[in-house]
């Protein structure tokens, strides 16, 4: 098998955009969560929504410009190993995600305040969603 | 396992070097596929396969080797 490295493709590009803006944003969100504490009261709605504004705001942008510098493949549609890639991914997010779910309905019952339940579950589904990008990504980058 | 080999880039240069991306709009996918494909990462649906044998008019066994070991 020959090693010649691989240019990154458009959906590759994206599925970067998705893990880092993730990480970023959401890294600050909870961030401030771990912060305030677990029983600083509230759900730090007003947080969460700027954070999810700045996701869309953030992700958006990002794959414009890039758009803009490849716009064949961008109007492409998904070939067959982007939707393999994506399948694969999917399924290794959900395993975390099912086994993350279990072990907090566990857990949840020794930890009483709502608050902190509803952040974990927010955790959960944001470590998910990071956990299919990261997967998109390196399969990609092995070339799959 | 086994493994899948190809002719792809040979027959690629035998066809008035056609490029990978030409390669790749002809049968419908992204010129990283092709690429992928070129350097057995990748092995295509069945279907991608004999697209790509009808592109450059060959049956399939003359692009794609199989061989169990």
């Amino acid at each position: 098998m020959q090693t010649r490295k691989i240019a990154m493709s458009f959906r590759e590009k994206t599925a970067w955009i998705s893990m880092l803006s993730m990480l970023g944003i959401y890294g600050i969100y909870f961030w401030s969560v771990v912060q305030a504490g677990p029983h600083a009261g509230g759900f730090h709605f007003g947080g969460l929504l700027a954070t999810v504004v700045a996701l869309v705001i953030v992700q958006v942008a990002v794959t414009i410009v890039v758009a803009i510098f490849s716009p064949r493949e961008a109007s492409a549609p998904r070939d067959e190993r982007d939707k393999l890639i994506e399948l694969r991914a999917i399924r290794v997010a959900y395993a975390g995600l099912a086994t993350s779910v279990a072990l907090a309905c566990f857990f949840g019952a020794f930890t009483p305040p709502i608050v902190f339940n509803t952040n974990a579950l927010l955790f959960i589904l944001v470590t998910a969603e990071i956990m299919r990008s990261a997967c998109q990504v390196i399969q990609y980058r092995r070339g799959a | 396992m086994g493994v899948i080999r190809n002719e792809i880039r040979r027959l690629r240069f035998e066809h008035g070097e056609m490029t990978q991306q030409e390669l790749a709009e002809k049968i419908g996918v992204t010129r990283q596929t092709v690429n992928a494909i070129e350097l057995g990462k990748y092995s295509p649906s069945l279907e991608a396969a004999f697209r790509i044998s009808v592109v450059f008019g060959k049956p399939l066994e003359q692009v794609f080797h199989y061989s169990a070991d």
